[in-house]
């Protein structure tokens, strides 16, 4: 069949598909720190806080876990304007995401708080720490470890998920190519070149992960 | 994966050449007795075609085909068709015209003749009231944002001719209007017509068009180049159509506002 693959026409947009991408990445990174500290807050709530503040955060980590993230962002960019709250195209994905992101750690974080063994917090109390100093010294240390990973992981999926931030008018990865595609109609190669692309940051970025993690917490984390 | 899309592709090419084999279009006398005209509508451009609940085609367009086959002494047979196969059908001679924003251009017309114009398209500037902007060219500024729908066509000429503005790309008609709407732009490049229905959804919204239009789009009936008799009648047709109100009536009913810039009807042709 007559299909000839022509990436020629793609090379001379490839500096708007790196634009997109170091633009994905700073969402990325941003929501996922927003979300690391509203994650920390709301696990550190969940196994120690009152009973009322832990039901609160337990209703937004399920409201947020059950619901899809893009019509989070629908909600955010839409339907706030009708209440008088207008965010711009990158902060309504940039709240949405970190929203999003701090339900799923929270309960992974949770998870992580629960790991530590009884015996350690047991031997802290005995010897008068404080909630605050049980939380820096004895449950932050062996929790970082165990939590290493899955929340490395967690950041892949959300550079992965920036690329919905397109639907929004985010000139992110996915929005420069389908630009690039209405442009040159060359497909294949605009999405090939595009998903290359994907891979080469996400792999960049556990590389990155797995140096730091085993670095700051020897935690062992599988490359690929 | 390979093997099943290069099926596919053969299957396709050899339909798409099968609809292109051995062309005859049907001669105004064929059309009368043969009692049936048959008339290509894309469904996908609302108002001008579109499926209503019972998954029938209406809309202007087919009825103003109607009223067409009415003065014909025919019925009509609305035969559904894309844009990619919609010229390839009339050369075929599938159907007997094509309607369905024909805008005639000169690339066109080397395949398929044209009638008169049946309507026009206004590329225009949608805005909203207190935007003082009185043509598209004032709007060449850093602090003009357009609105636009992504990959559409307009995207491109504010690309060339207005670079200094900045665009928000949103994903489909619905959306962008809202955006308009809600203030997230200035303004909006695009088919002005076909705005009447989105505009309406937003009825707090104080809008404005720009009263000159960015482009003017012509568009016939589209018809086969060895038809010229039915081409003929068809003038005449469109001609009345004009003449008794009924292309300014139907618009109204389907477009919710008059046309923006009408045909301007004259009797020579």
């Amino acid at each position: 069949m007559g299909y000839v693959l022509q990436y020629g026409q793609i090379w001379p947009y490839l500096p708007r598909l790196l634009d997109g991408a170091w633009l994905a990445l700073q969402i990325a990174v941003l929501a996922f720190c927003g979300g690391l500290l509203i994650g920390t807050l709301g696990a550190a709530i969940k196994s120690f806080g009152p009973r009322w503040l832990s039901m609160i955060v337990g209703a937004y980590v399920t409201f947020f876990t059950n619901t899809p993230q893009l019509v989070q962002i629908f909600f955010l960019y839409f339907a706030l304007p009708d209440a008088g709250i207008l965010l711009s195209s990158f902060n309504a994905v940039l709240l949405g995401m970190t929203l999003n992101a701090g339900a799923y750690l929270t309960e992974i974080q949770r998870a992580g708080f629960e790991s530590s063994r009884r015996s350690e917090l047991e031997a802290s109390e005995v010897l008068g720490f404080s909630r605050l100093q049980q939380i820096r010294y004895v449950i932050l240390p062996h929790v970082a470890q165990v939590l290493f990973p899955p929340l490395s992981n967690h950041f892949i999926i959300m550079t992965l998920g920036t690329s919905m931030a397109a639907v929004f008018g985010v000139e992110e990865l996915t929005g420069q190519a389908l630009n690039i595609n209405s442009m040159t109609f060359r497909s294949i190669e605009v999405f090939t070149v595009t998903a290359g692309i994907y891979v080469v940051l996400t792999l960049i970025a556990s590389v990155l992960l797995a140096a730091f993690g085993r670095f700051a917490f020897r935690a062992r984390t599988k490359l690929i | 994966m390979l093997k099943k899309l290069a099926l596919f592709g053969a299957i396709a090419l050899t339909a798409f050449a099968t609809t292109l084999a051995p062309a005859s279009a049907r001669t105004l006398d064929e059309v009368i007795s043969s009692g049936t005209i048959r008339v290509g509508v894309n469904p996908t451009l609302p108002p001008l075609g579109k499926f209503d609940e019972k998954n029938q085609i209406v809309g202007f367009d087919v009825d103003f085909a109607t009223e067409i086959a009415k003065m014909l002494g025919v019925k009509l047979e609305v035969v559904q068709v894309g844009s990619p196969d919609r010229i390839p059908f009339v050369v075929s001679g599938k159907i007997d015209f094509v309607m369905g924003a024909m805008t005639r251009n000169p690339e066109r017309a080397k395949v398929i003749d044209f009638t008169v114009p049946a309507h026009t398209e206004v590329l225009g500037i949608l805005t909203t009231e207190g935007q003082e902007y009185k043509e598209w060219k004032e709007m060449d500024k850093p602090e003009v944002t357009f609105v636009q729908v992504r990959g559409s066509t307009p995207v491109k000429f504010i690309e060339e001719n207005l670079k200094n503005a900045k665009v928000t790309l949103l994903d489909n008609y619905p959306d962008a209007v809202r955006a308009l709407a809600q203030g997230r732009g200035t303004a909006m490049i695009d088919v002005m017509d076909f705005m009447g229905e989105h505009m309406e959804k937003h009825r707090n919204t104080k809008w404005k068009i720009v009263e000159t239009p960015v482009d003017v789009y012509y568009c016939g009936l589209g018809v086969a180049k060895n038809s010229t008799g039915l081409k003929d009648w068809l003038n005449v047709a469109v001609f009345e159509m004009h003449r008794r109100g009924k292309t300014a009536e139907m618009w109204k009913k389907w477009f919710g506002m008059d046309m923006i810039e009408p045909v301007q009807v004259s009797p020579y042709f």
